[in-house]
């Protein structure tokens, strides 16, 4: 209606950007691989690897004085005799110096509760109702890796049976196509991510890409369907319709794509720290989605 | 007509039933919405794999020392055969608990082999001074710990291994402490015979301080036949320079002789005391050990999270808002866009809401940050659907068709499409809730439900609404349904 895009004339600059997408995610996955100290093509979180996450805030009266990481750990060093724990100790102070965020190998809660009660004589005093303490021995971090492996591939076998008995071959590879195109991008986002800012994934990743997986194929799906019963029911030429489909569903595609981003992003600008990655992964797998739902699957099923 | 008047009395009986339910049957709050620990604890078995039995067996023994420890609140349960997942609310700091719990206490009654005396007096000295380097080296401040207070343990340490003849394998100075001693308990125990008398012979477990110092004791009592076994082998080594040894876990607690006096009956009675320097906290902790009974196999503590009260309320607060803003700009953007229609789509993301929410007190669904983020993520997915059949409402509409029709054909023809889309969406909630761990069925949970429930809503609520509005004349002009004036007719 008042959309027109050109789909037809655009389908080379489309699959050209997808392709460099798809390329630079391939790259940062490599790269990840092959020359970081993790050499994974993802950075892997405490989830997958072990160790143990503390974060606590300190009490304090108005403002909470200034502290150099460093110095707490030459504090730490001086009492603590866990040279397990003090070779490998990241700490973090966030919030104006008030929260303090600290990752360590995995430490028995004996050798936490020590950690914590350190603290509280160096930078203390420590509002213990204020916790978030996780730890997470190595033989779990490996379990989860591999049953978030596992559940990924199990789901997209599933999605993949599902479309190709529900659709002609044709639309079925295109549908998955796309949905492998939307999970490789959202992965080399975040391979670029752990990269450049050491962020790092957890199981809640896995969730994310296995959502992203569902909600791109209901996008392909609903164009797909369109693009179906117009050729059942028009007659202009093949690939005419297939870009009126796209515009005619171009307005139902980018408004729920937005009406699911809203909730996200309050979540990520409101809701727990623990949500934000995942919210991030989510509204990114989104828009990857949409775009690839709308323009790029359409395109390729364009006949020259 | 009267069909659909059917339905709006329906989803009002819905509504009420949702609010009724909500208030009566509150929502239940995962650890890191109200605060406390929660332990995912591993079964080891070398070979195989756990079964239904042991698993049962296990959780059995893990429920009773959970109880015998006094907690107010607590809940158990298996995940992924080999696994427990333990939560004890507002507990902040979960130390005893992991203690009292991974400890597998298999308890032993042995007595000494014949014409061992002077190599277990050797071995007990050697214990009792490796337990005294231990506590000197774990007691010692940062401050005192120069070389020369390294060296005194460490040619300590030196005569005990020369004695002993055993080459330990650690590299820091503590470690070797604790394997050494490990390899002496494990000598000391070789010493014994075991009897038929265990742990499995027990009925109760008690403590008390002693009345000399302030040490204190363990107390057992024996089931009958477990009695008449404890007479039977204390008869035995009665008056000789044999000795009973009680061993837990591989490690003996206690050596105790028994008197002449005993050589006619054994001790009778039916019970034991373990006398071996047990601090209060010790004594307890063995207690609730031995009423659980052992662990027929080992478990490892895995996993454990704790979340402080302040924090958790904190979540709540914080998902609140996320979660209601999100249903406000939601709504904003449904009604600026398609008007009377959008707010259809608003009253029925409102029934959504509630029955959600109904749904997770009758199930129930225990809510948990994930599945907070489930929840609200539903939101967007359970407007979709909305807003496809809106826009085939609105094509119809545009083609110059009625309104009734329009409606009727907009909700048909978007019918197969919304369907389909969701059952994608399911697979993959269905996946996680069936291989995730508990954090992530949560997520699961709730965006799954949500997919569901957003179908009736979607489909079923927001037509029988639409069409209760069509039934006024001043909500039938199509303006009302089309922004902007580009609708020309």
């Amino acid at each position: 209606m008042k959309y027109n895009f050109e789909l037809i004339k655009n389908k080379k600059k489309i699959i050209g950007f997808s392709t460099v997408l798809i390329l630079l995610s391939i790259l940062g996955i490599l790269y990840s691989t092959f020359n970081t100290s993790y050499k994974k093509p993802i950075n892997l979180g405490m989830d997958f690897v072990g160790g143990n996450e503390l974060r606590i805030e300190r009490v304090c009266e108005s403002e909470c004085s200034n502290l150099s990481p460093d110095s707490v750990l030459e504090n730490l060093k001086e009492i603590s005799k866990n040279k397990k724990v003090l070779n490998n100790l990241k700490l973090q102070f966030q919030n104006n110096n008030k929260l303090i965020s600290i990752r360590t190998p995995y430490l028995s809660i004996e050798e936490s509760n020590n950690l914590i009660s350190y603290l509280d004589n160096i930078v203390g005093p420590l509002n213990y109702e204020s916790k978030d303490s996780r730890l997470i021995g190595p033989k779990l971090g490996k379990r989860l890796l591999t049953n978030c492996i596992t559940s990924l591939l199990v789901s997209l076998f599933a999605i993949s049976l599902y479309i190709t008995i529900r659709f002609d071959k044709k639309y079925a590879l295109l549908a998955l196509l796309a949905l492998f195109h939307d999970l490789l991008i959202v992965f080399g986002i975040f391979s670029w991510l752990g990269i450049i800012l050491s962020v790092e994934v957890n199981s809640l990743f896995a969730v994310s890409l296995l959502t992203i997986a569902g909600y791109s194929v209901n996008d392909t799906v609903v164009i797909f369907d369109r693009i179906r019963e117009n050729l059942k029911f028009k007659k202009e030429g093949y690939n005419e319709i297939i870009q009126l489909s796209v515009n005619e569903s171009f307005r139902r595609t980018t408004f729920t794509s937005i009406t699911t981003l809203i909730p996200l992003l309050s979540i990520i600008l409101f809701g727990s720290y623990s949500l934000f990655w995942f919210s991030l992964a989510l509204s990114l797998g989104i828009i990857v989605g949409s775009y690839s739902s709308i323009l790029l699957a359409p395109s390729l099923l364009l006949k020259d | 007509m009267k069909r659909r008047q059917g339905w709006l009395f329906f989803i009002i009986f819905l509504l009420t039933l949702s609010v009724y339910l909500l208030i009566n049957y509150p929502l239940l709050l995962g650890l890191d919405l109200q605060g406390g620990s929660q332990l995912t604890l591993q079964i080891i078995k070398e070979e195989g794999k756990v079964t239904r039995d042991e698993l049962e067996a296990v959780n059995s023994v893990i429920d009773k020392r959970v109880n015998n420890l006094g907690v107010s609140e607590s809940n158990l349960q298996t995940l992924g055969g080999d696994q427990l997942i333990l939560e004890l609310p507002g507990e902040q700091n979960p130390l005893v608990a992991s203690r009292v719990l991974g400890k597998t206490a298999l308890l032993e009654f042995r007595t000494q082999k014949e014409g061992t005396s002077s190599d277990l007096k050797t071995l007990q000295l050697q214990r009792l001074i490796i337990k005294e380097l231990i506590e000197q080296y774990s007691s010692a401040e940062k401050s005192q710990y120069d070389d020369n207070f390294l060296k005194v343990i460490q040619d300590d340490l030196k005569e005990i291994v020369q004695e002993l003849n055993y080459s330990s394998t650690s590299n820091d100075l503590y470690g070797k402490l604790i394997e050494i001693k490990k390899y002496v308990d494990k000598e000391i125990t070789n010493l014994f015979i075991k009897t038929d008398l265990s742990g499995k012979d027990l009925i109760n477990a008690g403590r008390r301080q002693e009345q000399t110092n302030s040490n204190w004791e363990v107390l057992l009592t024996f089931s009958n036949s477990g009695g008449e076994k404890f007479a039977e082998i204390t008869k035995s080594i009665a008056g000789t320079n044999q000795l009973l040894a009680i061993i837990l876990d591989g490690e003996s607690i206690s050596e105790a002789s028994v008197g002449n006096q005993f050589s006619n009956t054994g001790i009778t009675g039916g019970s034991a005391t373990i006398s071996g320097n047990f601090t209060a906290e010790n004594a307890r902790e063995l207690e609730v050990q031995l009423k659980g009974g052992s662990l027929p196999l080992p478990i490892e503590i895995v996993e454990t999270n704790t979340i402080g009260a302040l924090l958790g309320s904190k979540n709540i607060f914080k998902s609140l808002y996320a979660a209601i803003s999100g249903l406000i700009f939601v709504g904003i953007f449904m009604i600026f866009n398609y008007r009377i229609l959008g707010f259809v789509s608003v009253l029925s993301l409102v029934l959504y809401g509630f029955f959600n929410l109904a749904l997770y007190s009758l199930i129930p669904v225990t809510l948990t940050l994930p599945g907070i983020s489930g929840l609200i993520l539903s939101i967007g997915m359970a407007v979709d659907a909305n807003i496809l059949i809106f826009e085939r409402i609105r094509e119809e509409l545009y083609d110059g068709n009625t309104l009734t029709r329009s409606i009727d054909s907009g909700f048909q023809r978007a019918n197969s499409s919304i369907v389909d889309g969701h059952i994608t969406t399911l697979l993959s909630c269905f996946v996680l809730f069936l291989l995730g761990t508990n954090f992530v069925k949560g997520f699961a949970a709730t965006l799954g439900i949500g997919v569901l429930i957003s179908l009736f809503t979607s489909l079923n609520c927001s037509k029988t609404i639409l069409r209760f509005f069509t039934t006024y004349q001043s909500l039938r002009q199509k303006n009302l349904y089309l922004p902007r004036n580009n609708f020309s007719n």
